[in-house]
């Protein structure tokens, strides 16, 4: 049997597949030490399933210890050593500035300050070395660095194509300081544009040791509970061994979110749909990601808290939509929802807790597609008459009945997030139409028609087990490196042998790093026309001709932009490989037939109708109704039908 | 006409600003030159059919005020469905040169249907024929110095390019090629736009849309009544200089507050002058609309309801109200600088860099265009960021690697100008340092400005320091031109910010 354990923001999840069942455990989740909630979760699965540690095969883990040191700002004390005349790269990073209207708005603090960046007198070119390392030097330098260096990044020049000059530097960090780690660029981030790849260098560098030491307390406390160690989920949605995911703090900063968006694409393969969207909607924020081909769409790098992350990470947007969306009326008379939530304490003003600002929850409760007599999960029950209350305040000051105000609230909100989904489909060439999709965490299945309808997408997955879906996608997750090369080949230099070869290096890289010699390899191109900056990433055989990347990106370029250019000169700037290991099968399961719980007046839109109640379960389903999904609500509008079975709920209209 | 509710124009705004955004990523994605793609030198918008700003993408402030001047130079033009309008004259829609617009207007489907607006998009291109590679000359004198000029013409007639025009502006330019995938890129972005204010027309109506767009304009109008109330009324002054070659022109700002509206009377200015500082009436507009914002609701939609409450006086002749034919290339990238400046220390804030540290460098070869940032000025409750374009600008910086790789240019330093920044309670932000090696024979083009005068501080703080301009170690005027050797080196320290109130 299989574990997923996904740490989330109030609840740490787990989930265990056996033959035939997915049993869940759920925790309060601990973030002084996420281990503690993991095992809690772990404990509680293992109990539902009368199953013993030692009967789990493969322990799969998603966590936020990365992504939240970074955020908070909590991160491992860290040193550069970087080219001479370029050590403030990452303070001056791309010289935009993060607002145009707010001029004193700032880019996140530097990690490493001024007094901890040592100059290497070096230099590179894109030829080769033009100035050998002072090796002597830079001990020295290192030898003089303030106390308490935890950790080195080392990013220099031209570094990913010439990586001797990286290498002799990490060396001479061991010798000077044999604690630290040592995180170099072209190990890291072995890609073109320094800013970013030094930036990403440098937080891998400061979130390691930090990692190193989460994991090593994990260990420990699932040796003695006899439970085998734990993989670990990666931003790009691949899972590694602890110790390689310990050696790089960096590549593990989106490990929660893609959990959710690898799931997500199970859930969509496996109701029959190959592209999609994962709209993965809590009380704060949602979570949108792209699925193409089964598999959830990776990009090559992005910002988390304002900072470059140069590293193949699952194409995950957030916005800050969720059911704690506070609604407003702005100067200028329009009704806004968020980006100000009311979380979990106060919460909406339905939780009885103190909130007097109607949420999106609070609209939902007031049209009747939440149950007033239900309590949500972690038992929380939902008072209507304060629901009311709030929008019908908001309602006065913005001169509209209460409860147009509520169909309102869900209006601007659904716009909010069809916004997001449009930022991961039609920016990126896609249209959305033609996608199915797969809504979960606990507000998304309530949304997802409104959203889908927003965008004409006619197509909506909501997975029975919506609640606890990441931790689902972590079990099933397949074993995966991906690795990244940046060569710059054009003209005559770009030839069948040429890219084989990167590839074939790549490869036996993951390869070994996995201890898999099977496994299968799958390559992406990023190419572009000479003299273009942005690249387009072309899937293709591991053992290309140079014809048929220029064929399939001809045809990329024209799908996304609208025309190709027979005449420019392709350039491939870096290769990607991805070397996988399938995941487990989730068994499929029987479920019983659906039942009809009841009815209740829900609007929809403008109208009030009355709709069916229904416990999930097997069959054909049709609205207006409203489905009672452990942990989430689904709301099935009229013009819109379906079916269910054990896996989940498809509607299509 | 029916007024929308707080929710349909809510999702209206969304709708808009989504068709804008959309835009844009088209064009920077589709671009070929590095100045479009990486610097995202560019600005898309949507207008209705009366040619007034329904949106804007958020990229550059400086194309703010300039985009409606262009739509406004074609708008009396017939038009048919599939016409696509370009122009790059700044006294006719324009701003400088290297700017060209591409207008395309939008109909309602079928043989009858009526003009619904139009999309348009503005890219900075590389090259635009002047005599200096790069098109932005330290020295020119007239417009026809500063390359092609086009005055608002048909490029697509009813969906059919038209070649021969194209190649008759392309050829003339350096690297043809680029300057056509660049247009191109402009023309899908239009296409796009269209699409999309078509689908938003034929999902609510044409009637709908109308009203819509004139409800976003009032609502944008209210939200920046409602802060200009805010301020104290009254009037404010504020002087300043630019660097001409020829020694500083003085500039002069009245700045009166008057309840909800606010008056900006330039009169009292310089008169246009024989350099390049000068600039179109679009230009200066633009500058005061991003400062009023500043001061005002930095996050209003940007569209031509916003711009309502402000009145801008600069008289014709004027160096902020030039005539043809007046050479402009500087008058866009830093004279606006100043404009905003101006409004900015009127209404006491100590200022940023106030320039683009504009470098270009060339040769029949290739063409590099960079604009570095510097020391933001500090505001009453924050220190001022570093190394940051501060005002009109916002573009990203050229990577050392790509640099290297595309140019023959060696990077010897590109590091924070420590100390640059004036002290304060709060101090400005630091300027940069970025010193380049020629690897080939090739021209140099600057044109910089706070070399002579430092970027002042506010209630007390210090000013920034000054910036620098140095061939070989030997110092430049801030507006200089030519040549490089092998082995040459050019060095910019740019300006740090002022800082704000006693240290």
């Amino acid at each position: 049997m299989v574990l997923g354990v996904d740490v989330g923001g109030t609840f740490t999840d787990a989930v265990l597949l056996t033959s035939g069942a997915v049993h869940t455990g759920k925790a309060p989740s601990t973030p002084g030490d996420q281990s503690e909630g993991v095992m809690a979760a772990v404990d509680e699965a293992l109990r539902a399933a009368n199953a013993a540690p030692a009967d789990v095969e493969r322990f799969v883990h998603g966590m936020t210890v990365a992504t939240n040191a970074l955020l908070e700002g909590r991160t491992a004390c860290t040193a550069l050593v970087a080219t001479e005349g370029f050590t403030d790269l990452e303070e001056l990073g791309r010289q935009a500035r993060p607002e145009l209207y707010r001029l004193c708005a700032a880019h996140p603090e530097p990690i490493v300050p001024a007094q901890r960046r040592v100059a290497a007198a070096e230099r590179s070119g894109s030829d080769g070395v033009s100035k050998p390392l002072d090796t002597e030097a830079l001990e020295r330098q290192l030898g003089s660095l303030p106390e308490g260096v935890e950790a080195v990044a080392v990013c220099l020049l031209w570094g990913f194509r010439h990586p001797g000059h990286e290498r002799s530097a990490a060396e001479a960090v061991a010798r000077v300081l044999p604690d630290a780690h040592v995180s170099t660029s072209h190990e890291t981030a072995g890609v073109f544009r320094e800013y970013e790849r030094l930036a990403t260098t440098v937080i891998d560098a400061a979130l390691s040791p930090l990692l190193r030491r989460y994991l090593g307390r994990l260990a420990e406390r699932t040796r003695e509970a006899g439970l085998r160690d734990a993989e670990v989920m990666l931003s790009s949605g691949g899972v590694v061994s602890a110790a390689t995911a310990a050696a790089h703090g960096a590549w593990t900063v989106l490990s929660g979110p893609a959990g959710g968006a690898v799931a997500a694409a199970r859930a969509a393969a496996t109701a029959g749909a190959q592209d999609g969207v994962g709209l993965d909607m809590g009380g704060t924020s949602c979570d949108v990601s792209l699925i193409t081909g089964g598999r959830v769409a990776v990009t090559s790098g992005r910002e988390v808290g304002g900072r470059p992350l140069a590293l193949p990470m699952v194409d995950v947007h957030t916005v800050g939509a969720g059911g704690g969306s506070i609604a407003w009326r702005d100067a200028g008379g329009a009704l806004r929802a968020g980006p100000r939530s009311a979380g979990a304490d106060p919460g909406p003003a339905c939780y009885g807790r103190g909130g007097t600002e109607p949420t999106v929850t609070d609209a939902s409760l007031v049209l009747g597609l939440l149950d007033a007599d239900a309590p949500l999960a972690g038992g929380v029950a939902l008072d209507r008459a304060a629901a009311t209350d709030a929008v019908g305040r908001l309602a006065a000051e913005l001169g509209l009945e209460a409860e147009q105000t509520a169909a309102g609230i869900l209006r601007v909100a659904t716009a909010e997030m069809a916004q997001a989904v449009r930022v991961v489909t039609v920016e990126r060439g896609i249209d959305p139409r033609n996608l199915a999709l797969v809504a979960f965490g606990g507000a998304g299945p309530l949304h997802a028609t409104a959203i889908a309808e927003e965008l004409g997408m006619a197509r909506v997955v909501a997975p029975v087990v919506s609640g606890v879906l990441s931790a689902l996608g972590l079990a099933v997750s397949e074993r995966r490196r991906d690795l990244v090369e940046s060569v710059l080949l054009a003209g005559a230099a770009l030839d069948a042998g040429s890219i084989a070869a990167a590839v074939e290096r790549l490869a036996e890289r993951g390869r070994d790093e996995l201890g898999a010699p099977d496994a299968e390899v799958r390559a992406t191109y990023d190419l572009r026309y000479e003299g273009q900056a942005f690249e387009l990433g072309v899937g293709g055989d591991p053992r290309p001709e140079p014809s048929e990347l220029r064929s399939a990106f001809d045809e990329a370029h024209a799908d996304r932009y609208g025309y190709h250019d027979p005449g420019a000169v392709l350039e491939l700037v870096s290769v990607r490989v991805a070397v996988a290991l399938p995941g487990a099968e989730p068994a499929p399961a029987s479920a019983e037939p659906a039942q009809r719980r009841g009815e209740r007046r829900v609007r929809f839109g403008a109208d009030w109708c009355d709709a069916a109640v229904l416990a999930p379960g097997e069959g054909d389903l049709e609205g207006p109704a409203i489905v009672q999904l452990p942990g989430s609500t689904l709301a099935v509008p009229p013009g819109w039908s379906g079916r269910a079975d054990a896996q989940a709920v498809v509607l299509e209209r | 006409m029916s007024r929308l509710d707080p929710i349909a124009l809510q999702v209206m705004l969304g709708a808009l600003r989504a068709a804008c955004d959309e835009m844009g990523v088209v064009l920077v994605r589709s671009a070929h030159s590095a100045n479009v793609k990486e610097r995202r030198d560019a600005s898309t918008a949507l207008f209705d059919a009366g040619g007034q700003m329904a949106m804007q993408a958020e990229h550059i402030p400086v194309h703010l005020g300039a985009m409606p001047s262009a739509v406004a130079s074609v708008l009396a033009e017939d038009h048919r469905p599939g016409d696509a309008w370009i122009l790059n004259d700044p006294f006719a829609g324009g701003t400088h040169l290297p700017d060209i617009t591409v207008i395309s207007p939008v109909f309602e489907r079928g043989a009858r249907g009526a003009l619904l607006g139009f999309a348009a998009s503005r890219a900075h291109h590389a090259d635009v024929g002047a005599l200096e590679p790069g098109s932005m000359p330290a020295d020119s004198t007239t417009l026809s110095d500063e390359g092609v000029v086009i005055a608002p013409t048909r490029l697509v007639a009813a969906g059919e390019l038209d070649r021969e025009l194209l190649e008759s502006v392309t050829s003339r330019m350096r690297a043809p090629r680029q300057r056509e995938a660049d247009l191109r890129a402009q023309l899908a972005a239009n296409r796009t736009g269209g699409e999309r204010l078509l689908a938003l027309a034929e999902r609510i109506g044409v009637e709908r849309l109308r009203a819509g767009i004139a409800e976003t304009l009032d609502y944008a109008e209210r939200r920046t009544r409602a802060r200009i109330a805010e301020l104290d009324d009254g009037e404010r002054c504020a002087e300043d200089v630019l660097e001409a070659p020829e020694g500083d022109l003085h500039l002069t700002l009245r700045a009166a507050v008057r309840g909800e509206e606010v008056e900006l009377d330039f009169t009292a200015s310089a008169a246009q002058h024989a350099g390049n500082l000068n600039c179109p009436l679009s230009v200066t507009l633009s500058a005061c609309w991003f400062a009023l914002r500043v001061l005002t609701d930095p996050d209003v939609p940007p569209c031509a309801g916003a711009y309502r409450p402000v009145a801008v006086v600069a008289p014709e002749g004027s160096l902020l109200n030039a005539r043809r034919p007046a050479a402009v290339a500087a008058g866009n990238v830093e004279t606006s600088s100043r404009v905003a400046d101006l409004v900015l220390g009127a209404f006491g804030h100590a200022l940023g860099q106030g320039t683009m540290n504009n470098l270009t460098l060339g040769n029949e070869r290739f063409t590099y265009y960079e604009t570095l940032g510097g020391g933001q000025g500090a505001c009453a409750d924050a220190d001022g960021p570093s190394a940051v374009h501060v005002a009109m600008s916002n573009t990203l910086n050229t990577p050392l690697e790509a640099l290297e790789l595309e140019f023959p240019l060696r990077a010897i330093e590109y590091s924070v100008r420590r100390g640059s920044g004036g002290r304060g309670a709060h101090s400005g932000g630091e300027g940069v340092v970025r010193e380049i090696e020629a690897l080939e024979e090739m021209r140099y083009s600057l044109i910089t400005e706070r070399r002579r005068h430092p970027p002042p501080g506010a209630a007390g703080g210090e000013p920034g320091a000054p910036g620098r301009n140095l061939l070989n170690g030997e110092e430049l005027a801030p507006k200089a031109s030519g040549t490089l050797r092998p082995g040459d080196r050019l060095r910019l320290e740019t300006p740090g910010g002022g800082g704000h109130g006693e240290s």
